[in-house]
């Protein structure tokens, strides 16, 4: 769960590569955002990443298991537990949790720092990439008949979008991703009680952000979620050029948000602030992982399909 | 410190070259936007003040890489007193160990205190330096410092004395055919009269001892007169020198006779009598008190005590008949036949070439008679004779070669230009010039009546010359020597040759078993005054000469005016500046 190292994509065979030239999941991100808008390369991730998968990831992803009850007329037979059967002849039959469809919330952070791309030509903007995998994640929800609901938020909450679980919310959902503009700073403590007061009975919360943001506040809110009996993911969403520092002989780094900088050589700091940059990506999945937190890091030129890999083959 | 390219220091200027560059590289660099600065902060919260203190220490190394640069480049050269190490060098050590030299100074033999200051020398040389010693016998040694190390120790002060300027131009002969750089040092107690004009092109320490200079009063000169004396005695005269104005005890010995004492007064000279005694050879000793010097308190001459010689001097021409009247009026001779000068006798005869060249076949005939083995020969020209100890050189106007006879050459007694002038056979003498003034100025001379005294008194009787040598000089023996003994010691010698004493005091010279003269060997009389050269004076005579203490010897050496050159040493410091540089700006990078 929630791997801390960035993500290497797996060497392909010459017939995954030649199916991938049709799975835009596996695609590099700047050019499937190249090939159309928001709706047209969700679908075709989702799509190629529904192809790709062998099982239903509703199977793990929406129904819990909660416990054994024995037999009574009337039950569906499709409940009952034939392996219990063989091993004790008697009939039991498996009761979930939840039965009905799932809620959940998507936090979008779309601060300032989410505009930003090291290299925009090559990567994806932070934003970008979140709004197209936000929109891949939903319609891959709602197709399950999830209700899937949206907050938008940078240094206050932009936009509310409640949990629905009708086909046509997704259009709406991307509406609403289409006309987020980025904001300035990051407050993420109000848009996640938000959360709180939308998901009245527990459901699943995504907060997707570059984390640049205050990591207390943000923790707290995040582990009353997780504390009210949501199943919380953590989406780190990370620039290629923030894991690795480059740049200029000397160069003053500014922070578009906070105006705070700093003047450095990056060849004298590079090893210093991976190092750095390790350790805070540490602390947050060990926070996480201590608050029963999913924590994943992405990387900004991960493939769509690998990032909705990560995230939906890790049942809580 | 000095430089060989002075001009050059003007690049120290471009040792402002780093700091002007980091000034530069603190303008505002570009902006980078750059979301994550939290955790560049982070980051450098942690390293900033060992980054600082790194681009500090690196502008440091980049200036101290410039200058060093710059330094190497203007050619420092520094005095290397106080560097213990050194390159390898040639160097050659005058040690005075003169007569002087064993003079008391502060309790302490002043030639220990110059062999502790040589020792300390040596004790800085190293297998790869060349070294040589010269001690008071002028000979360059070379050897490893060791060996010249225990040489040192066995030093004993010499009777001789030794000429510093003349040991300076020897050791820079030395030093000319060595590749190394070379250097002098002159360890001595700088007797001002040791002292010579020198420049040699090697550079030259001087070590010189500070402090008192001992007192000393010392036997210059002890003289007899002329020789030999009559049984009667005589005169001997003594002359004292020294720093002190005192008066000098004196005691005067010849042979084993009660001395005679006297009082002489420093800088003057006395006259004692010493009896008479039966004839033969004597050794005439001079003692004074002992004082601070005490190798300069006695002086010995060998004296020759004879009956007068009885002496015809007519047919030797009115010249020589008024010297031998001199000498009878002296009580230096006695009228009688025992020996004729200028004609045949029938003891000794003293033969000159006749007047008449008629008679020169008649006067050879009558030599061959007698069975000389020499002949006058055919007429030479004209010269003067050699310098010798029976008489100082003197012109001949006429003189007739004296041809050997024989199958030898021997007798011969007084050259001119290497040929016989004055020979001896038996009991006749040859001169080759008659003694009057158409053949030769000697008449004119002052030392014509002493020649007629000895010719008559010493030579004619068989006897050749009391030499006086200074100790350490050899001295040239007559024809006739064949031996010359000193106490129980015997040194077989051939006549002609030169015999150099071993050692003070007095030698008899033997014809077969007859003692036929005496060699004196004394010390040089300047060795009596220890008066030191002021600085000025030894720079006036060695131009650039550095003068150091005796206490500092060891470490002018291997340095006084062969100046360091730091070059090496600074590129050295630049290659190690710029390696520093290498690793700091990397390593320290990496790390930061």
């Amino acid at each position: 769960m929630g791997g801390v190292h960035p993500y290497v994509a797996p060497r392909m065979s010459r017939p995954e590569a030649s199916a991938a030239r049709a799975r835009l999941d596996l695609l590099d991100p700047v050019d499937v955002a190249r090939l159309g808008g928001l709706e047209l390369v969700s679908e075709g991730i989702v799509e190629g990443f529904l192809s790709g998968l062998h099982r239903s990831p509703r199977r793990g992803f929406s129904v819990e298991f909660a416990e054994h009850r024995m037999y009574q007329p009337g039950d569906e037979l499709r409940y009952v537990d034939w392996k219990m059967l063989g091993r004790s002849d008697r009939l039991y039959v498996k009761q979930y949790e939840e039965e009905t469809n799932l809620r959940a919330m998507i936090v979008c952070d779309a601060s300032r720092s989410m505009a930003w791309s090291g290299a925009p030509d090559v990567v994806l903007p932070k934003l970008a990439y979140a709004q197209r995998l936000i929109a891949s994640l939903s319609l891959i929800l709602l197709r399950q008949r999830d209700a899937t609901g949206l907050i938008v938020f940078d240094d206050e909450v932009r936009h509310v979008t409640p949990p629905r679980a009708r086909a046509a919310h997704w259009r709406q959902l991307l509406t609403t991703l289409s006309a987020t503009q980025p904001g300035q700073g990051t407050a993420a403590a109000p848009a996640l009680k938000r959360v709180v007061d939308i998901l009245r009975r527990r459901g699943l919360v995504v907060f997707v952000s570059d984390l640049l943001l205050d990591r207390d506040l943000a923790l707290t809110a995040l582990r009353f979620l997780r504390h009210r009996g949501h199943q919380v993911v953590v989406l780190h969403l990370m620039d290629p050029a923030e894991v690795t520092l480059s740049g200029p002989a000397e160069a003053r780094f500014e922070d578009p948000e906070t105006g705070a900088a700093v003047v450095l050589r990056p060849r004298d700091w590079a090893e210093a602030y991976e190092r750095t940059v390790r350790g805070a990506v540490s602390d947050w999945n060990a926070a996480c992982r201590r608050s029963g937190i999913q924590y994943h890091r992405i990387v900004t030129n991960t493939p769509f399909g690998h990032a909705l890999r990560v995230v939906l083959a890790n049942p809580a | 410190m000095t430089f060989l390219h002075p001009w050059l220091l003007a690049g120290l200027l471009a040792g402002g070259v780093p700091l002007l560059l980091h000034l530069v590289q603190r303008r505002e660099p570009p902006t980078v936007v750059f979301p994550a600065v939290r955790y560049l902060l982070d980051a450098t919260r942690e390293h900033q003040r060992r980054l600082r203190i790194r681009h500090w220490l690196l502008l440091l190394l980049r200036t101290l890489l410039v200058v060093a640069l710059v330094l190497a480049a203007a050619g420092p050269t520094v005095a290397r007193s106080g560097v213990t190490a050194h390159a390898p060098g040639a160097l050659v050590l005058v040690v005075d160990n003169s007569l002087s030299s064993a003079a008391v100074a502060g309790g302490t033999p002043r030639l220990e205190q110059l062999v502790r200051a040589a020792d300390g020398v040596l004790a800085r040389a190293t297998p790869a330096d060349a070294v040589w010693l010269i001690v008071a016998d002028a000979a360059a040694r070379r050897g490893d410092p060791a060996t010249l190390r225990a040489a040192l120790r066995e030093l004993r002060p010499a009777t001789t004395r030794l000429d510093l300027g003349r040991a300076v131009l020897s050791a820079d002969e030395v030093l000319a055919s060595e590749a190394l750089r070379g250097e002098i040092v002159v360890v001595t107690d700088l007797q001002a009269s040791a002292l010579a004009a020198a420049a040699p092109r090697a550079p030259l320490t001087v070590a010189r001892p500070e402090g008192a200079i001992p007192r000393n009063v010392g036997i210059v000169e002890l003289g007899a007169g002329s020789q030999p004396w009559s049984t009667d005695g005589g005169q001997a005269q003594v002359k004292v020198a020294g720093d002190s104005g005192a008066q000098a005890p004196l005691a005067l010995l010849a042979g084993d006779r009660p001395a005679r004492q006297a009082l002489a007064t420093v800088g003057g000279a006395v006259q004692v009598a010493i009896p008479g005694a039966a004839a033969g050879w004597y050794a005439l000793k001079a003692t004074i008190q002992p004082d601070e010097l005490r190798l300069d308190d006695q002086r010995v001459i060998g004296l020759r005590m004879a009956p007068l010689a009885r002496a015809t001097c007519a047919p030797a021409g009115r010249f020589a008949e008024a010297a031998c009247d001199v000498l009878r009026a002296n009580g230096r001779l006695l009228p009688g036949d025992d020996i004729v000068l200028g004609g045949f006798g029938s003891a000794a005869s003293v033969v000159l070439p006749p007047a008449d060249p008629a008679s020169l076949g008649a006067v050879n005939r009558e030599l061959e008679r007698r069975g000389v083995a020499w002949r006058f020969g055919d007429v030479a020209l004209a010269g003067g004779t050699d310098s010798s100890a029976i008489l100082p050189p003197v012109r001949l106007f006429r003189r007739l070669r004296l041809v050997p006879s024989g199958s030898g050459r021997t007798g011969v007694l007084l050259t001119t230009a290497g040929e016989p002038w004055l020979v001896r056979s038996g009991s006749v003498l040859l001169v080759g010039s008659r003694l009057d003034t158409g053949w030769t100025e000697l008449p004119f001379r002052a030392e014509f009546v002493p020649f007629i005294d000895v010719l008559l008194n010493r030579l004619a009787r068989g006897e050749v010359a009391s030499l006086d040598v200074v100790a350490g000089d050899a001295g040239v023996l007559p024809d006739l020597v064949s031996a010359v003994v000193k106490g129980t010691a015997r040194w077989p010698v051939e006549g002609g040759g030169r015999f150099a004493p071993p050692d003070t005091g007095l030698y008899f010279l033997l014809r077969g078993t007859d003692t036929v003269g005496a060699l004196a060997s004394n010390p040089d009389p300047r060795e009596s005054m220890l008066q030191q050269a002021s600085d000025a004076q030894v720079r006036a005579l060695w131009p650039g000469a550095h003068i150091v203490p005796l206490d500092q010897a060891a470490s002018a050496a291997f340095a006084a005016g062969a100046r360091g050159d730091l070059r090496g040493p600074l590129l050295w410091l630049a290659l190690a500046l710029g390696l520093a540089e290498v690793g700091l700006a990397s390593v320290w990078g990496r790390r930061a």
